[in-house]
């Protein structure tokens, strides 16, 4: 039976450089095939942001933008534990995980804190990292990305990586990413959750199974995952001929 | 090695490498490597100096409208070939101009200098002036971030020893405009009227580096964008009213326009003619590969070029009927295009045939968009001869977004055998 989902994309305009907003528009297609509804709102602040979510976004900026988007999300940081409590998930990329986490080193050394939704921090002083990355994700399956972002993350207690890199340009770490309780977090872009439908139907059948709704895959769910899955492999090429 | 020596050398290469119909920055790179000195040996004693224009999009065309103003009015200008932006290529086009001694006959150069290699440039040859179009969203793959771009730009915008032009219509630019005149540069400025700015569907589209610094540039503006429609653009050039046409519809080339007019002011002062400027734009076309049509078999192709989101977010709004026969083309010459994702593709409603080694990527984006898309052909000659007879079929022309790397294979392959800037 149809019901209404709602994904809250958070200052989008702002946190959503180099395809990072796409996390949104990419589940909503995702539980839209499976025969649901759901309504894509993009939240400025306070004001006009739904009370209740089902999954929230956030994407990536670039590093003049970290100070302003983290003083913008103060107001929110109220909403946002209401949501968590709420039961929604988060899915963050870049920065916009980042910020999700108890605090961000900047490149310069100084601490800004964050919404202390993961139990994660972020130390951007390594630098960018940039390159085409392959590996298996915290299930096992064959996973791809771009990486186009600053720092490196910790993660605390309750998360695990989202991924283990099999191939990646030197000077990478060894993981990227945090998944643990209605948490996900990466520095892939691509968009990640295109390139990875798996990880996208995980987040869509864990939104369904808390509402005790079915999570059996879609038609659509395997056509993407059959295109995705060309995709990545033409990734895996290029990195491995690039050793 | 002395200089005519090393330009029999780069002569010969560039006569070979064209026999070969291969690449054009080579007799460059030999010739900088025999003669490091060359571009200030033969581009130095210009009397009315040298130009820059650098930036994030807009660059070649900028540069071909300021040369077409100039030579209208009756100046002898040099100027690299549209995308031969870098060091080589930029010898390259010396080693075509010059005599066996490196002289160069002009009153002025114009060049189209690549954002990250001003530095460099700058270094063999200095400018007195520079001309900034825009900072916007560019090959994260190459930059990072917009930052690191304007770091750039300003480091070149302060080797200008006689002005600065930027398009203020830019936030970042108007900022570093307002910074540059407070550090004591002479800077100069266009201004695009909020009218004109809103006449594309997303605006001008700037990078959100500074965009809470309100720039307060002083002086009055050296020309302004009054109105886009189409083709056609008023500017108010000189206290004049001008209307021009431009190579092509939409609010980018009109404000490449209105750079090189008030480029064309500062350097002409009153000499400038409005009518004159009028029929010299008038007269420009689109640079090569941008908004270019080419016929193959028969049927035209018209090649949007995918180089980054604001200038394939301009071009795509520029499309005002929605496109028959649709064609994506894309290669590693596009290291990370996550960014399709930011796109919006307006009037195309669906690609018929996606090329190329990020096509299944572009086939995701279709996927999640509710897109439908065609076939995915890897070789690219096979995908033409697919899309042109889908094309002749229909009686439409073709409309493809291609990135750098596959429009020069598409030309090749539909026998445009000359090489960039040489046609």
């Amino acid at each position: 039976m149809s019901q209404w989902f709602t994904i809250a994309r958070i200052v989008p305009e702002r946190l959503g450089l180099n395809g990072t907003a796409a996390s949104g528009e990419i589940l909503a297609a995702t539980l839209r095939h499976r025969g649901h509804q759901v309504s894509l709102v993009d939240v400025h602040g306070p004001e006009g942001a739904p009370s209740t979510v089902d999954i929230v976004t956030l994407g990536s900026t670039s590093t003049s933008q970290i100070a302003p988007t983290t003083t913008e999300l103060i107001s929110l940081v109220r909403i946002f534990q209401s949501w968590k409590d709420q039961g929604a998930w988060w899915v963050g990329i870049g920065v916009g995980w980042d910020v999700l986490g108890t605090h961000i080193t900047l490149s310069d050394g100084e601490r800004l804190p964050g919404a202390g939704i993961f139990p994660t921090s972020a130390d951007h002083r390594p630098g960018r990292l940039m390159g085409e990355v392959v590996g298996t994700d915290y299930r096992g399956r064959p996973s791809a990305g771009y990486v186009n972002q600053v720092g490196v993350s910790e993660l605390g207690d309750g998360v695990v990586p989202l991924m283990d890199f099999t191939g990646a340009p030197d000077g990478f770490p060894s993981t990227d990413g945090a998944v643990g309780e209605r948490l996900w977090g990466t520095r892939l872009g691509g968009p990640a959750l295109a390139l990875n439908p798996h990880w996208s139907a995980d987040i869509v059948s864990g939104v369904l199974a808390s509402r005790g709704l079915s999570s059996a895959p879609s038609e659509f769910d395997e056509r993407v995952e059959d295109v995705a899955s060309k995709a990545r492999s033409l990734i895996e090429n290029r990195v491995l001929n690039r050793r | 090695m002395g200089k005519i020596p090393a330009f029999v050398v780069a002569k010969l290469l560039r006569f070979l490498t064209r026999l070969r119909g291969g690449g054009s920055a080579f007799p460059g790179y030999v010739l900088l490597k025999l003669r490091p000195t060359i571009l200030t040996d033969s581009l130095g004693h210009l009397a009315d100096g040298i130009v820059f224009v650098s930036g994030s999009n807009g660059k070649s065309t900028t540069t071909t409208m300021v040369v077409s103003l100039l030579r209208a009015h009756g100046k002898t200008v040099f100027s690299n070939p549209a995308g031969g932006n870098l060091p080589q290529g930029l010898a390259s086009a010396v080693a075509a101009t010059a005599s066996l001694t490196g002289r160069i006959s002009a009153d002025v150069a114009v060049l189209e200098v690549d954002e990250a290699y001003g530095g460099i440039i700058a270094d063999a040859i200095t400018p007195d002036w520079v001309v900034l179009t825009n900072l916007q969203v560019d090959q994260l793959n190459r930059f990072g971030e917009p930052e690191h771009v304007y770091a750039l730009l300003h480091d070149l915008a302060q080797r200008a020893t006689r002005g600065v032009l930027v398009n203020a219509g830019d936030p970042n630019l108007r900022a570093m405009g307002t910074q540059l005149q407070a550090a004591g540069h002479h800077v100069f400025w266009v201004e695009i009227s909020p009218e004109a700015a809103s006449s594309a569907p997303h605006g001008l589209v700037p990078a959100e580096v500074f965009p809470e610094i309100p720039g307060n540039l002083t002086g009055d503006p050296v020309a302004t964008l009054g109105a886009v429609e189409g083709s056609n653009a008023t500017l108010a050039v000189g206290g004049e009213r001008v209307d021009v046409k431009l190579p092509g519809p939409g609010l980018h080339y009109a404000v490449d326009a209105t750079l090189a007019a008030g480029m064309a002011r500062v350097l002409l002062g009153s000499e400038l003619s409005s009518p004159t400027l009028a029929e010299a734009m008038s007269d420009s076309q689109p640079v090569f590969g941008r908004g270019e049509k080419i016929t193959y078999r028969g049927t035209e192709v018209s090649l949007i070029m995918m180089k980054n989101l604001p200038s394939l977010q301009v071009n795509i709004d520029a499309l005002t009927t929605r496109p028959d026969v649709t064609w994506v083309a894309v290669d590693e010459g596009t290291p990370d295009p996550s960014w399709i994702y930011d796109v919006d593709l307006g009037v195309i409603d669906h690609i018929d045939v996606i090329t190329g080694t990020k096509a299944w990527q572009w086939a995701l984006l279709c996927e999640h968009r509710g897109i439908p898309y065609g076939e995915v052909i890897q070789p690219t000659a096979e995908a033409l001869d697919r899309v042109v007879a889908l094309a002749a079929a229909k009686g439409s022309p073709v409309t493809a977004v291609v990135n750098y790397e596959q429009m020069m294979l598409i030309r090749r392959i539909a026998g445009y055998k000359e090489l960039e800037g040489s046609s």
